[in-house]
């Protein structure tokens, strides 16, 4: 038995540009693939909204559902009644995220857009800018205060606190939010790979009496990963759609606001939470 | 150990912190894609979408809105039909009423005439035959004269003057006759 697999990480990451090479818009396999998602998703809801039949049917039954989820399950759950105005945004964010995870398991295609840094940090970035100008535009100078020192904490506590709350608001979170999807999606991709090639070494590259179990095992787990990474495609979708709703909803009422109990903030850590086990997993 | 799979970063242009840092070429055509992508889901399918969502629910709205009303009318009509029901039933009462008592003052005046009817033919029988009564006396009263007078000759022997004792016999008859009345009166 002489197997010999080397895989080089690089090959399922960097791409060679097609066209413009050189330029600030190089076209590369992943800039392509942005294109066809960007494509794959405007076309789901140009197929969606098309029809406006009072009995919907189909695509227009979908595309409803799926506006209406992220409206009333996330927008108006998270933030509140205003939040019907950034339902539209968070439909986006989440359906963008949402087919540029997908391209991971579309055969053919096999590569998520979001394995690479450059679209999490993007909508992290966009995200960022987003909560703090609706932070200052609502509550103006106090959002940096009720920010930076929460109310009711003992004064001595601010000494702590303070520079916790400002890493963790001001300069962790656009990190974690894009750091998050990018590992979940980039270990998806390097597992479903090292499943598939396994799989294709011994059933077909060193194809040997002995090593058909282990291929048909790789096969089968490699097939299970594909649900799996279904799974994990939506949850990091609803992810990023719901912290950054959490994100606005705190930049409307304030960290610490009296009006709105611990359940607005509670599921911020409930979903950070889904990180760790989608990505131990 | 050859036979186990080799995972090796290749030492050549990138390298594993370019694995975390956005290429400049994916950032703008990541950005161009999800300005793209957000533009059209904002500015066209969404609000296509919700005016979708708002249409239906506002014919749901309007069709509840109808149905109540239609409900609202059904039981206005309802009520409207019983009142009318009610009085109806209270003018066929009137009018049962009315004609009941109608009918008993018809059968009181028919009654009262026949009883003046009755009286009047009673009275009318009494007088015929008073007047039959009296006919009878007279014929009567003539007989008795003429059998007097002729019964007289004979116990006479011989003719009396018919004339006087007419006369006497007829004087006698009343004398008699209101004795008779008299006398009926004393007994």
């Amino acid at each position: 038995m002489n197997l010999a697999l080397e895989l080089d990480v690089n090959h399922l990451f960097f791409w060679d540009p097609i066209l413009f090479k050189d330029t600030p818009f190089a076209l590369n396999r992943v800039s392509l693939l942005m294109i066809v998602g960007s494509l794959a998703c405007i076309t789901f809801f140009w197929l969606a909204s098309r029809k406006k039949s009072m009995v919907p049917k189909g695509m227009q039954t979908i595309g409803e559902t799926a506006y209406l989820f992220i409206r009333d399950r996330i927008a108006i759950d998270v933030i509140g009644p205003e939040g019907v105005r950034y339902a539209a945004y968070l439909t986006a964010l989440f359906f963008f995220i949402f087919f540029m995870n997908l391209m991971e398991i579309v055969p053919g295609i096999n590569f998520p857009v979001t394995s690479r840094m450059a679209i999490p940090v993007f909508l992290a970035i966009l995200t960022y800018l987003l909560f703090n100008f609706i932070g200052f535009a609502k509550q103006g100078f106090h959002y940096l205060i009720g920010t930076l020192f929460p109310p009711g904490v003992p004064k001595g506590i601010y000494l702590l606190l303070t520079p916790i709350e400002f890493f963790s608001v001001f300069i962790i979170r656009p990190l974690t939010l894009s750091v998050r999807l990018l590992a979940n999606m980039m270990a998806g991709h390097v597992l479903l790979t090292i499943f598939f090639l396994f799989t294709h070494e011994f059933l077909v590259t060193d194809f040997k009496i002995t090593t058909l179990p282990l291929g048909i095992v790789t096969a089968i787990v490699a097939t299970g990963l594909i649900v799996f990474e279904l799974l994990v495609i939506s949850i990091q979708a609803y992810i990023f759609t719901m912290l950054t709703a959490f994100y606005i909803a705190e930049a409307i009422h304030g960290h610490g606001d009296e009006s709105h109990d611990d359940t607005d903030h509670a599921p911020v850590h409930e979903v950070e939470g889904l990180e760790a086990t989608t990505t131990a997993a | 150990m050859k036979n186990l799979l080799i995972l090796a970063a290749t030492e050549e242009e990138p390298s594993g912190l370019d694995l975390i840092l956005p290429a400049v070429d994916e950032l703008v055509w990541g950005a161009i894609c999800f300005a793209v992508v957000a533009f059209f889901m904002m500015k066209i399918a969404v609000p296509k979408l919700r005016e979708t969502i708002a249409a239906r629910e506002q014919s749901i709205q309007d069709a509840k809105e109808s149905a109540e009303g239609e409900r609202a009318e059904a039981k206005k009509m309802l009520d409207d039909y019983k009142q009318q029901l009610g009085e109806a039933r209270a003018e066929a009462n009137r009018i049962i009423e009315e004609s009941r008592q109608a009918a008993e003052q018809v059968r009181k005046d028919i009654l009262a005439k026949s009883e003046k009817d009755a009286e009047a033919i009673v009275a009318r029988a009494q007088e015929q035959i008073q007047a039959e009564r009296q006919r009878t006396l007279q014929e009567l009263q003539g007989s008795i004269a003429d059998l007097s007078i002729e019964l007289a000759g004979k116990v006479v022997g011989r003719s009396v003057d018919a004339e006087s004792q007419r006369e006497m016999v007829d004087a006698y008859i009343r004398e008699v006759s209101g004795m008779g009345s008299n006398g009926g009166s004393n007994n």
